[in-house]
C-alpha cells in the first residue's frame, strides 16, 4: 500500500539565536513519509511545528542534518534552486489561506502552472476542473476578497494541487474556519490529494484530521516522536484477522 | 515574469489608487519641470542660432574692426587689392519700431517690436543669402537702392505690423526718430528661412548708413573663402588688406561666444530644475518602499509558491516601470505646457542681461522629450530599486511582520549617518577646492544627498529629545506620536528627508536671492549718484552726438555732467567690453575698489596710462592689479594696465573702465552712449529734462530717467530676472508637499488597524484627530530644525561658490532674521497641511471596517 520513502529526515535540528542565548527549536529528528502517505504534526503552539514544514519546503535550512524529497537533499541545493523545486514539486495550503488578493479566483488557480511554464491549454483545462471539484466552479473571475473563508480556503486547495506537485504541505487549513466548514475542507484535501496518490504533511490540531493519517508525529520540547496512527492501526487489525 | 505576476503587480496599483496617483504625479511634476526648462533653453538657443543663420547666411569668414567699425573702403581695397571675389559689406543694428505703427497692426503685447535692421549690397548678396540677393522672392531690389529710407521686411512681419508695400512707417535708430518705406515683402519659400527673417529689416548699405549715422561706416564684411590652401592664401591677403585695429575671423566664432555668454545662466537654471526630480526620486522611493511593506505577506505566499527573488524583484522593478513611464508621460506634455510659461522667462532674462533675442515660440526638439522620458523612468527605477531588494528578503512564510522592516532600519542607521557624512564632508571639499561651475554642482548635491542621509538618524534624536516635552504637553498621546514617528521610521525618515530637502532649497535659494538684491541694491545706492541719466531711445547704448551731453552742460539747473561711452573692442582674450568715462572726481565715489588703491588707480586711469576692470571679469580671465591686456585699435595694438578692480553687477562678461580721452584716442571713435547730469541745487528735474528734450530737437528720441526711477527699473530687472527661480522652487517644494502628503497617508492607512484598536477602546474622533496631527506637526517639526543649517550652507554655497564661478560677483550674505524661522514656519505648514487629509480620513473611518480588514 505504502510506496518509497518521499520525505525522509536525517538527524535534522534548528535552533535560533535570540539574542545571546540559543533557542532549539527541532533536535536530532529522524523520520520518513512514504509516497502516498497522509502524515500529521501536532503539537503545542510554538513547539516548532511550522518551522518543520518550512524546512521540509527549503524554505528554511536545518542547523545540522538533512532533508530529502524524493531522494534530493534540499539544503545542497541554492536558494534559487531550492525555490525551483517548490515550485515544480510542493503545494501549500495555509491557515490563512493567502490567495493573492489582485488576482482572480481562476488566476490564483493557474499561477502555479504559469510559474512552472506548463500552462499548456489541457493543464489549464484541468486546474479550472479542480475548481468545478471545490465546488466554486462559477466563481472563476470573483477576486478572493468576494469569497467566504471557507470558499478561499477552498480555493487555496485547489491552488496546491492544480500543479500536479508530489508533495502537499498545510499548515493547519482549518485553523481559521469554523468546525463544519474545516471538516468539509479537510475532507475534500483528504480525498483530492488521496485519490491523485499524492503525499501531504499536515500541522493541525483537529482530532479528525489525526483519525485520517497514516502517520502521526509529536514535537515535544524539540524531540520529534512518531505516535502510532489510528489509521493504521485499523489497517493491520484488518490486516491481521 | 509571468503574465499573470505581471497582471497582479498593475491591479495592485489600480487598487491603490492614491498611492499610485501621486507617485505618477510626483514623477510627472519632475520630469515636466525638467522638459520645461530644457524647453525653454532650447528655444532660447534655436531662436539664437535662427537668427544667427538668418544674418551669416553661408559666410564662412567674417572681417570687424573696434567700435567704430570698418572704413568702405576696407571693402573696395578686400574686393580689388586682396582679390577676393566673394565679399559682402554689412551695416546692421537693432531699431524699435515706435508705437504708433505698431498699433495700427494688432496690438497684442505692450513691449515695442526690435527688428534687426540689416544693411547690404543686394548685387553681392547672391553667394552670402540667397533670400536677399536678386530675384530673391517678391523683392524689388531696384527699388532698395534707388529710393531714399526704402526696406523690406519679411510677409509676415509685415502683416503683424499692419503694413503694406508703399506704405510707411516710424523707426527709432540710434536714438533718432526716422522713416521707412516698404517697398516690397520677401516671401521665403519654407517655414525655417521664414522664421529666420521674421526680425530682419532689410535695407540698402547706404539707408543703413543714413539711418544710423554711421556714413562711410561699415560694421563688418562677410566673407566667403574656398577650403584649403587657396582659402589660407586669400585670408592672409584679407588680413594684410585690413586696417589697423580690424580682424577676420571664422563666422562660428561669433556665435559660438554669444551662445557661451548665457552658458552659466542655462546651467544653472538645468541645476535648479534638477532639484524637483531628486524631490520626485525621494517620493517614488518612499511610495515603493511603501507598497513592499505593505505586501510582505503576499510576497511571502508568492516566495512559498516557487517565486524566485529574481522574479520578485522583477515584479517591484516592473511596477516602477509602470509608475515612471506614466509619470514620464504625463511629464512630458506638462512640461511643454509649462515650458511655454518658462520660454517667456528666459526669453525675458536673456533680453535683459545678454542680448536681443527674440524668442516667439517654443521649440519641441524630440530628443529633449527622450531625454526628459528617460531621466523620468530611470530615477523612478533608481529610486525603486532598495524597495525592490527590500521586497526579495521577504522569508517566503506566510506570517510576517513589518517590526522586521523597522528593526532592519534601525540597523541600518548608522551606515547611512556614516555615509551622509563622508557625502557632507565630500560634498564640502568639492565646494572648497576651486573648480568648475558643474564642480560646485556635484559639491551641492553631495550636500544634500549627505544630508538626506543624516535625517533618520537626527530624527530619531530629536524624537527622543521632544518625546517628555510631547508628553508633558499632550498626556500620552503625544508620547504615541512621538513615539511613532520613531516606529515607523523606514516610512518617516524618507518623508522628512524630502521636506528637508525642499524646505531648504526654499530657504537657501531664497536667502541667495535676498543676499543678492542687498548688494545690488547697495551696489545702486552707490554708484548711482546723478540726478538724471540720458541714453538714446530704442536701443539703450545707441550711439548719442557727444554736442548733446555739451548741450546739456550749458542748460540752466546743470551743475555737471558725466558722460560715457560703452563699446566692444578686439582682445588678444576676445572681444573687450570697454566703459569710457569722463568723470569728475567726485564721481569716481561711485567705483568702489575691490583691488588697487583708489588715489593711485584713478590717476593712471586719467593719465591714460592703466584701466580699472570689474570683478567679473577679473575672475573670467583670471587678471588683477598689474596684470596687462593687449588690445587692437585703428592706432595698432596697445597694452592695457591693470590699475584697479571694482566691484560691478551691471554685466556678468565683465568690462574695462578707461578714460574717455584714452578710448577716443586709440579708436577714434567721438560718440557717447549716455551721460548723467548732476542738477544744482534747487533746480527743478522736470524743467531741466523739458529743456534738455527741446535742446535735442524733435527727431531725437531720448530715454531720460531721473535717479530712483533709473533704481526701480535696475531692481525690477533684477526681479525678473530671479522670477524664473522663483518658479523652480515652487515647483520643487511641490513635489516634496506631495512626498509628503503620499508618506503620511501611507503611513496613517497602515496604522488603521491600530488606530481602530485605540477607537474601539474609547479614543474619541477628536483625540484620533489630535493624534495625527501631533505626529504629522512632530515631523514638520523636525524637518524645519534640520532644514535650517543646510538651508544656510546652501545659501552660503551659491552666495559664495556658485555664483562666483558662475558670475565672478562678490555677493555679502544678508541674513533677514526671519530666516531663522522661515524653515520651521514653511516645514511644520506644510507637514500640517499634508496631515489634514490623512487625519480626516483615519478619524471617519469606522472602527469596524478597520478591524475587520485583514
Amino acid at each position: 500500500m505504502a510506496g518509497p520513502p518521499l520525505v525522509e529526515l536525517r538527524g535534522l535540528s534548528r535552533a535560533f539565536r535570540e539574542g545571546e542565548r540559543e533557542r532549539v527549536v527541532l533536535r536530532d529528528a529522524d523520520a520518513v513519509v512514504r509516497r502516498g502517505e497522509l502524515a500529521v504534526l501536532v503539537g503545542k503552539s510554538g513547539s516548532g511545528k511550522s518551522t518543520l514544514l518550512n524546512l521540509v519546503a527549503g524554505i528554511d535550512l536545518p542547523t545540522a542534518g538533512e532533508v530529502l524529497v524524493d531522494g534530493i537533499a534540499l539544503s545542497r541545493l541554492s536558494e534559487r534552486d531550492r525555490t525551483l523545486f517548490r515550485r515544480r514539486h510542493v503545494g501549500f495550503v495555509f491557515q490563512f489561506y493567502n490567495l493573492i488578493p489582485t488576482l482572480t479566483v481562476g488566476e490564483n488557480l493557474l499561477l502555479p502552472l504559469e510559474l512552472q511554464g506548463r500552462a499548456t491549454p489541457e493543464r489549464r483545462r484541468a486546474a479550472l476542473d479542480l475548481l468545478d471539484e471545490v465546488g466554486l466552479g462559477d466563481r472563476a473571475a470573483s477576486f478572493p476578497d468576494r469569497l467566504s473563508g471557507g470558499e478561499q480556503q477552498r480555493v487555496a486547495v485547489a491552488r496546491a494541487l492544480a500543479h500536479d506537485p508530489t508533495l502537499v504541505l498545510a499548515d493547519e487549513p482549518t485553523g481559521n474556519l469554523d468546525l463544519e466548514t474545516g471538516l468539509a475542507v479537510l475532507d475534500l484535501l483528504d480525498r483530492l490529494t488521496r485519490r491523485a496518490g499524492k503525499t501531504m504533511l499536515m500541522v493541525t490540531h483537529s482530532p479528525e484530521v489525526v483519525g485520517l493519517a497514516d502517520r502521526v508525529f509529536r514535537i515535544e520540547d524539540g524531540r520529534l516522536v512518531e505516535r502510532p496512527a489510528a489509521r493504521a492501526t485499523e489497517e493491520r487489525a484488518v490486516a491481521v484477522p | 515574469m509571468t503574465p499573470l505576476l505581471r497582471r497582479s503587480g498593475l491591479r495592485h496599483l489600480a487598487r491603490h489608487p492614491w498611492q499610485a496617483g501621486l507617485s505618477v504625479l510626483g514623477v510627472a511634476l519632475g520630469v515636466a519641470v525638467v522638459v520645461a526648462i530644457d524647453l525653454a533653453n532650447a528655444s532660447a538657443q534655436r531662436a539664437f542660432t535662427l537668427s544667427t543663420e538668418a544674418v551669416v547666411g553661408r559666410t564662412t569668414h567674417q572681417a570687424t574692426g573696434g567700435p567704430g567699425g570698418l572704413p568702405e573702403e576696407t571693402y573696395r581695397r578686400l574686393v580689388l587689392a586682396a582679390g577676393i571675389d566673394e565679399a559682402a559689406p554689412v551695416v546692421e543694428d537693432w531699431v524699435t519700431v515706435e508705437a504708433a505703427t505698431k498699433a495700427a497692426g494688432k496690438a497684442a503685447s505692450d513691449s515695442p517690436r526690435v527688428l534687426h535692421l540689416l544693411g547690404v549690397d543686394p548685387f553681392a548678396e547672391a553667394p552670402f543669402r540667397p533670400y536677399l540677393g536678386p530675384g530673391a522672392a517678391g523683392t524689388d531690389v531696384s527699388a532698395l537702392l534707388t529710393r531714399p529710407g526704402a526696406a523690406v521686411l519679411a510677409a509676415g512681419t509685415a502683416r503683424e505690423l499692419g503694413l503694406v508695400p508703399g506704405g510707411s512707417f516710424t523707426i527709432l535708430a540710434a536714438g533718432q526718430r526716422r522713416r521707412v518705406e516698404l517697398v516690397g515683402v520677401l516671401e521665403p519659400d519654407d517655414e525655417t528661412a521664414g522664421r529666420a527673417l521674421a526680425d530682419l529689416l532689410v535695407v540698402d548699405v547706404a539707408t543703413a548708413q543714413e539711418l544710423l549715422g554711421r556714413v562711410g561706416r561699415l560694421n563688418r564684411i562677410d566673407l566667403r573663402l574656398p577650403d584649403g590652401a587657396a582659402g589660407a592664401e586669400l585670408l592672409a591677403r584679407a588680413r594684410r588688406a585690413l586696417p589697423p585695429g580690424a580682424t577676420v575671423a571664422p563666422a562660428g566664432a561669433r556665435a559660438a561666444r554669444t551662445e557661451e555668454m548665457t552658458r552659466a545662466f542655462r546651467v544653472n537654471l538645468t541645476a535648479l530644475s534638477l532639484l524637483a526630480l531628486i524631490c520626485g526620486v525621494f517620493l517614488i522611493y518612499n511610495a515603493m518602499t511603501f507598497s513592499v511593506v505593505q505586501r510582505r505577506t503576499l510576497l511571502g505566499t508568492l516566495r512559498a509558491l516557487g517565486v524566485t527573488r529574481g522574479e520578485v524583484f522583477a515584479l517591484v522593478l516592473g511596477e516602477a516601470l509602470a509608475v515612471g513611464l506614466a509619470g514620464s508621460l504625463l511629464g512630458l506634455a506638462a512640461g511643454v505646457l509649462l515650458g511655454r510659461g518658462l520660454v517667456g522667462l528666459v526669453a525675458q532674462t536673456i533680453n535683459d542681461l545678454y542680448f536681443v533675442l527674440a524668442v516667439r515660440e517654443l521649440a519641441v526638439p524630440p530628443a529633449v522629450l527622450v531625454k526628459g522620458a528617460l531621466l523620468g523612468t530611470a530615477a523612478t527605477l533608481l529610486a525603486a530599486l532598495a524597495p525592490a531588494h527590500e521586497a526579495t528578503s521577504a522569508p517566503p512564510r506566510a506570517v510576517l511582520i513589518r517590526s522586521s522592516l523597522e528593526s532592519a532600519a534601525r540597523r541600518a542607521l548608522p551606515r547611512a549617518a556614516a555615509l551622509g557624512l563622508a557625502l557632507l564632508a565630500l560634498g564640502a571639499l568639492l565646494l572648497a577646492v576651486p573648480g568648475t561651475l558643474l564642480v560646485s554642482f556635484a559639491g551641492l548635491f553631495g550636500l544634500f544627498l549627505g544630508a538626506a542621509l543624516l535625517t533618520p538618524g537626527a530624527t530619531v534624536l530629536l524624537m527622543r529629545l521632544l518625546r517628555p516635552a510631547a508628553g508633558a504637553l499632550f498626556g500620552l498621546l503625544g508620547r504615541m506620536a512621538a513615539g511613532g514617528v520613531v516606529a515607523a521610521l523606514s516610512r518617516t525618515g524618507v518623508a522628512v528627508a524630502a521636506l528637508v530637502v525642499a524646505v531648504s532649497v526654499a530657504v537657501g535659494v531664497g536667502t541667495m536671492i535676498d543676499s543678492f538684491r542687498g548688494t545690488v541694491r547697495r551696489w545702486l545706492d552707490a554708484s548711482l549718484g546723478a540726478d538724471l541719466y540720458v541714453v538714446a531711445a530704442g536701443r539703450p547704448g545707441a550711439p548719442l552726438d557727444p554736442a548733446l551731453a555739451a548741450r546739456a552742460a550749458a542748460l540752466p539747473g546743470v551743475s555737471r555732467v558725466d558722460a560715457i561711452r560703452q563699446a566692444e573692442v578686439p582682445s588678444e582674450r576676445g572681444p573687450l567690453r570697454v566703459l569710457a568715462v569722463d568723470l569728475d572726481p567726485r564721481g569716481r565715489r561711485s567705483f568702489e575698489l575691490r583691488q588697487g588703491r583708489p588715489a593711485a588707480a584713478w590717476r593712471a586711469v586719467a593719465a591714460g596710462r592703466g584701466v580699472l576692470i570689474s570683478e567679473p571679469l577679473a575672475s573670467r580671465w583670471d587678471l588683477g592689479v598689474g596684470s596687462r591686456l593687449r588690445v587692437s585699435s585703428p592706432a595698432g595694438e596697445r597694452v592695457l594696465a591693470v590699475a584697479g578692480v571694482f566691484y560691478d553687477y551691471a554685466s556678468e562678461q565683465g568690462a574695462a573702465l578707461m578714460a574717455l580721452p584714452h578710448y577716443r584716442r586709440l579708436w577714434g571713435d567721438p560718440f557717447l552712449s549716455g551721460f548723467s547730469l548732476y542738477l544744482a541745487p534747487g533746480a527743478d528735474e522736470e524743467a531741466v529734462e523739458r529743456a534738455l528734450r527741446r535742446a535735442a530737437g524733435p527727431d531725437r528720441a531720448l530715454a531720460i530717467n531721473p535717479n530712483r526711477e533709473l533704481r526701480r527699473r535696475s531692481l525690477e530687472v533684477f526681479d525678473r530676472t530671479f522670477r524664473i527661480t522663483a518658479v523652480l522652487r515652487l515647483l520643487a517644494g511641490l513635489v516634496a508637499f506631495i512626498g509628503v502628503l503620499s508618506a503620511l497617508m501611507a503611513l496613517q492607512l497602515e496604522r488603521a488597524r491600530e488606530l481602530a484598536v485605540l477607537r474601539a477602546h474609547g479614543l474619541t474622533r477628536g483625540q484620533l484627530w489630535r493624534l495625527v496631527t501631533a505626529q504629522t506637526g512632530l515631523l514638520g517639526l523636525a524637518a524645519g530644525l534640520l532644514s535650517l543649517p543646510l538651508g544656510l550652507a546652501l545659501a552660503a554655497a551659491m552666495v559664495h561658490v556658485v555664483n562666483r564661478r558662475s558670475f565672478g560677483w562678490t555677493v555679502r550674505l544678508d541674513l533677514a532674521p526671519e530666516v531663522f524661522f522661515q524653515p520651521l514656519a514653511l516645514a511644520l505648514g506644510a507637514a500640517l497641511l499634508a496631515g489634514l487629509y490623512p487625519a480626516w480620513r483615519m478619524a471617519r473611518t469606522p472602527p469596524a471596517e478597520a478591524l475587520r480588514e485583514e
